[in-house]
């Protein structure tokens, strides 16, 4: 029997979830994905993380209490930097630890460290590191690699195209024949895809008939150009793709608002949100709201704002 | 040019210093009070962390006073602290104010950059230069053991307002002395009037390291005086991370080409492996230290949402643990209530006071 090597459906499970799953798989692992978040997942996040992290780690220590008796390992990736001279955000460095000193009775970790700060090349250091903990053969780990790669560049120029993750790995996809206006939904992928923590967003959206553009939608050189604005470079690279899909949101015209989901606590978006804000209030004249997650939200509010957003849209367009 | 800086604990002192040396003149915002606070929260970010408000808070004052240059030190770490600068400059531009903002981040982000801000501030860069910096960094070595002689005469003297007094004394004065001699003086006359104060040297008080988020643990007014709180009650306290740390360990050390936090990275090993931003490392090294060096308990100070520490947070319960000591964690944002704070502390020394207590009968 295969080992089987479960992956938390949280935090950047949706960036990078195709590449794990087909390097795992690659190596003879059997790859155990946790379910769609839910009511019972969340509360055991709730219970089980430190009080004031932020919702979607919360979230995260849930998918790991659910998962730890299904499986023989736990693939809780230490992600301290994706992208060159960037970093994510401190609690994506000390996830490992986060999840193992407040679940108890968890399976073995596998923590890797990647840290792609100095270079990408160390991610090469990483994924063998990974492998050898299934195989002893390099030629195999490489080969699981390349394989893994191929496969994270065809979810990712999906995703460009505008599918969703969901469809990509569930099957469920939401429907796309809309013909009404263009919403700019500007935040991080645990937010956006996760479907029932953002109150079924996405669903919502597309039951009126509105069209949404996602950050995913965006080129990496878009976002890089729209942050050149600032005098001091931005070194978080949520942060940067936060601000950059949000100012380019800003300036084409074809998109007739702009929403913007945040977990309460969330450090970079305290930050970004407020820049956003400033900036966006300054120059251009475009519906723009925020709407603050975790784990007391109720639907009901979250409807009525939603509807309230969308009435000065379509107010804006009558007239 | 009128510069102004953030206190940042004792910081704001050496930094004058230096300054006065070198002939800058320096205004330093008016100590923190609740208007400080009030005044800084209104204008930031809701979910940013407390030393934002409060700094935000004192630059205002500043600007008030007639400061028209504000110089900070930046960082590209992933810690928040990074875009302090940047968007304080921004909300300062949007209420009206016309400030120039120097942010002085570290040399490897671009060496012309940094030279170019240190030139702006002073000018040329001589043996002068360098000759105020070393000195500044003895006027830290000076308030570090002030802090120190003041930790041991607390809970040991029956006058506490005595002690208060001196304190509050040297604060207003060091605010009129002029260059690192007259500050070195006044620190050495002030560190004297509290050897001065009657002591029960026989006492065997419980000491309580403090840990956690840099800002708010050298920042009296951000954790509501908790050492001095924790002082009156009986307890020697410790404060794991100083001025002169800071300094040790950022700018002299890499100098010398020392490793910083060599031994905080070694005892956190064990619990974080790499170094994730912020000063977790620290928080959990000291930790480990303070239970090894017999400290009672610890108390962990971070501002409310502080993403380094929330992770020091979550891993602290295992030291606490594995090195049975109790640990009391304090989160401060702008809502704190003193009364609440005050409870949780008192009722936190009886519980370690007790525990000692118990310990020593089990022992002799």
């Amino acid at each position: 029997m295969s080992v089987r090597v479960g992956i938390p459906r949280g935090m950047y499970f949706y960036k990078f979830y195709p590449f794990a799953k087909r390097f795992l798989m690659e190596l003879g692992a059997e790859v155990v994905p946790s379910p769609p978040t839910n009511k019972e997942i969340l509360n055991l996040g709730s219970r089980f993380c430190i009080d004031d992290a932020c919702l979607p780690v919360k979230v995260y220590h849930g998918h790991a209490e659910y998962l730890k008796d299904k499986v023989d390992y736990m693939l809780i990736p230490r992600l301290t930097s994706i992208v060159p001279r960037e970093y994510i955000c401190p609690k994506f460095g000390g996830l490992p630890e986060m999840v193992k000193y407040s679940v108890d009775g968890l399976p073995e970790l596998i923590d890797v460290e990647i840290n792609m700060y100095k270079s990408r090349k160390n991610l090469i250091n990483s994924l063998y590191k990974l492998g050898t903990i299934f195989t002893k053969n390099p030629y195999k780990i490489k080969k699981a690699a390349d394989k893994a790669a191929r496969e994270q560049i065809i979810y990712d120029n999906c995703l460009l195209k505008g599918e969703l993750p969901c469809k990509y790995i569930d099957g469920t996809d939401v429907s796309k024949n809309n013909s009404g206006p263009l919403v700019g939904i500007a935040t991080h992928p645990y937010l956006l895809y996760d479907s029932f923590i953002n109150m079924n967003l996405l669903d919502k959206l597309s039951n009126r008939g509105i069209k949404f553009i996602l950050p995913e939608m965006l080129e990496e050189k878009i976002i890089e150009e729209k942050c050149q604005i600032f005098e001091k470079r931005m070194f978080w690279s949520s942060g940067k793709d936060l601000i950059g899909s949000a100012l380019y949101m800003f300036e084409n015209n074809n998109i007739d608002g702009i929403l913007m989901l945040t977990s309460f606590g969330c450090g970079i978006d305290s930050l970004s949100i407020e820049i956003i804000q400033r900036l966006g209030k300054k120059k251009y004249n475009k519906p723009f709201m925020v709407i603050t997650l975790d784990e007391h939200t109720g639907d009901a509010n979250f409807n009525t704002r939603l509807e309230a957003f969308l009435d000065l849209i379509d107010r804006r367009q009558a007239n | 040019m009128r510069l102004t800086y953030p206190h940042m604990g004792e910081a704001y002192i050496a930094v004058k210093a230096m300054f006065d040396d070198l002939g800058i003149e320096s205004i330093i915002p008016p100590y923190s009070t609740e208007n400080t606070l009030r005044m800084g929260a209104k204008e930031s970010p809701e979910g940013i962390c407390l030393p934002f408000k409060i700094m935000l808070g004192n630059y205002i004052k500043s600007i008030e006073a007639g400061a028209d240059t504000i110089v900070i030190t930046g960082s590209c770490g992933p810690c928040r602290f990074g875009y302090y600068g940047p968007l304080q400059k921004l909300i300062l531009q949007d209420m009206g104010y016309d400030v120039d903002m120097i942010i002085l981040d570290p040399p490897k982000e671009g060496i012309g950059k940094f030279i170019n801000n240190l030139r702006k501030l002073g000018g040329k860069i001589s043996s002068k230069t360098y000759k105020a910096f070393i000195d500044a960094y003895k006027v830290c070595e000076k308030i570090d053991e002030l802090n120190q002689v003041q930790y041991y005469v607390r809970p040991r003297t029956k006058d506490k307002a005595k002690v208060n007094n001196i304190i509050h004394n040297f604060k207003t004065k060091v605010l009129t002395a002029k260059g690192t001699k007259e500050i070195s003086e006044l620190i050495d006359a002030t560190k004297n009037q509290l050897l001065a104060l009657d002591i029960d040297k026989d006492m065997n008080p419980i000491k309580i390291g403090i840990i956690g988020e840099i800002y708010t643990i050298i920042d009296p007014f951000s954790n509501l005086n908790a050492e001095e709180r924790l002082g009156n009650m009986g307890a020697e306290v410790h404060r794991s991370m100083t001025v002169k740390d800071w300094a040790e360990n950022n700018l002299i050390k890499p100098l010398r080409r020392e490793i910083p936090y060599e031994l905080e990275k070694r005892l956190s090993k064990p619990y974080l492996p790499v170094l994730i931003g912020g000063h977790t490392q620290q928080c959990l090294g000291h930790a480990v230290n303070y239970a090894l060096s017999g400290y009672d308990g610890l108390v962990q100070i971070y501002p409310m949402g502080c993403m380094p520490e929330i992770v020091s947070r979550s891993i602290l319960p295992q030291i606490e643990k594995d090195y049975d000591i109790p640990i009391l964690y304090l989160i401060v944002d702008e809502q704190t209530g003193e009364a609440g704070y005050q409870t949780r502390l008192e009722a936190f020394y009886d519980y370690v006071e007790a525990r000692s207590c118990r310990r020593q009968t089990i022992i002799s």
